[in-house]
């Protein structure tokens, strides 16, 4: 067989039919052609309907027959899957010439990591509230569209996102908000401040480096507990909720409608809540985080208060059409680790249930706050894999 | 840098090409020989130590970092063995 990218006939499939396609939750088959380590870093993830094979790209050109011989036989369509979108053309193309019906994701990884699902939770006549999320890493943000102002939440790193988004809303950005100084992603916040001019808030507990004990550098506004944006017809309130890092903010905004939203960063997850050792200090900051969960909180909560967290763990959490959102007594009844606890028992519950601590997170804080300015490929390298912020299953 | 007996110039071929040309060049040296191979593809340093774990007849020796003029080589010392 000869090989030239540049002649390949193999179709492609983009990093959005995946994701459709990993959300419908069909019977799907992934064979991820990476080596074992970049694999096992960040594979794709999705429902349980998702079968994924390892089998490197060398393998094929080593050994061909013996690689065809590891795939199973009872695979109607294999979705090809390489780091950049080079060596998967490769194999898919070795599929297809032995009766497979192979196709390969455009970009790779790269492509997946840096794709953007953008879709409305509420489309009201008072405005929207548009979730964006980057489903590679299981990172939520909002904005919130309303007479045309627009408030961004949580707003991550690839900025024309949300540039484009509030553009073809015939928007204007008037407000960006952070629920804390993040330690898993870089923000877009200060950024789109910069080139947009609309102030960035984020609480001032959170513009000091937890571990280095340095001030930030970026331009910022401290938010305040209690304080109150209008965004058009829609109302915000900031509640104060330390515990993940010690600014970390919820936003409750509340629609003309009567319809509450609690934008909680990784305050409550749908299936876990925000770890509170990321800032070094997890055993003086897990009995802050459970009076902010059991006794600050709740009282601005409803049972039909609409919970929309900063990330997701697994696709099982989606809603059923990509939303990742749930009323707070649905929430309650099915997030176990929200269950009333005593003190001791929730500390007890919190420190055996930490994951690892990712040590880029530490320098990611640095990057939010402006102490270290990376190049495009550094951003990326310290964005890899998914986010370890909620406490493990 | 270790001895080499021929050279393999794969500088601007990306994945998967640098390993498709390296393990065809490897199979047409006489067994013993190394293989120098050349490449731009950050990538390969990675792939390179996969694909020698169950490769049949090849050993990966070394493998260097070198820059030439401001862009990056990766360098990859292959013998064949059988």
């Amino acid at each position: 067989m000869t090989f030239t990218q540049d002649q390949s006939t193999v179709t492609e499939i983009s990093p959005r039919e995946l994701y459709a396609r990993l959300l419908s939750a069909q019977p799907l088959f992934i064979l991820d052609v990476r080596n074992e380590d970049e694999f096992k870093r960040m594979p794709v993830e999705g429902h349980a309907t998702l079968r994924t094979l390892n089998l490197p790209y060398y393998d094929f050109i080593e050994d061909e027959e013996a690689a065809l011989a590891r795939l199973p036989k009872d695979v109607e369509e294999v979705v090809v899957i390489c780091a950049k979108g080079g060596a998967s053309q490769y194999v898919a193309e070795v599929l297809n010439n032995h009766g497979y019906r192979a196709v390969s994701l455009t970009d790779g990884m790269i492509g997946w990591g840096n794709y953007y699902d953008t879709r409305d939770v509420v489309n009201a006549s008072w405005g929207r509230i548009v979730q964006i999320a980057r489903p590679a890493r299981g990172d939520l943000s909002f904005a919130i569209i309303s007479d045309g102002q627009a408030a961004l939440v949580d707003p991550l790193r690839h900025i024309n996102v949300y540039r484009e988004l509030i553009e073809s809303a015939g928007a204007k950005l008037t407000t960006i908000l952070d629920t804390h100084v993040h330690a898993d992603h870089i923000s877009g916040g200060p950024a789109l401040s910069k080139e947009t001019g609309a102030p960035y808030y984020v609480h001032p507990y959170d513009a000091i480096h937890p571990i280095d004990m340095l001030p930030a550098v970026i331009a910022y506004e401290p938010l305040r507990d209690g304080q109150v944006f209008q965004i058009g017809q829609v109302r915000i309130t900031t509640i104060w909720y330390p515990g993940h890092t010690l600014g970390q903010v919820n936003f409750l905004a509340e629609t003309p409608d009567g319809g509450r939203y609690l934008f909680t960063g990784d305050g409550i997850f749908l299936r876990s809540f925000g770890r509170p050792d990321l800032g070094g200090k997890g055993e003086a900051w897990t009995p802050i985080l459970y009076r902010s969960m059991f006794e600050r909180l709740p009282r601005y909560l409803t049972d039909e208060t609409v919970i929309l967290p900063a990330h997701f763990s697994t696709l099982d959490e989606d809603a059923g059409n990509g939303i990742f959102a749930a009323p707070y007594k649905q929430v309650l009844s099915q997030n176990d680790s929200l269950k009333p606890r005593s003190l001791e028992e929730f500390t007890s519950f919190v420190l055996s249930h930490l994951p690892v601590f990712p040590p880029e997170y530490v320098e990611i804080k640095r990057v939010n706050i402006g102490l270290v300015e990376p190049c495009e490929g550094k951003a990326s390298e310290l964005e890899l894999g998914k986010n370890i912020c909620a406490l493990a299953e | 840098m270790p001895h080499f007996d021929q050279t393999l110039d794969v500088k601007g071929a990306k994945c998967p090409m640098p390993l498709v040309k390296s393990r065809k060049a490897i199979s047409e040296l006489p067994v013993g020989q190394v293989l120098q191979v050349i490449s731009t593809d950050r990538g390969s340093v990675a792939d390179f130590q996969g694909w020698v774990k169950t490769a049949k007849n090849v050993e990966l020796i070394a493998q260097e970092t070198v820059q030439e003029n401001g862009q990056e080589l990766y360098v990859h010392y292959l013998r064949r063995t059988a």
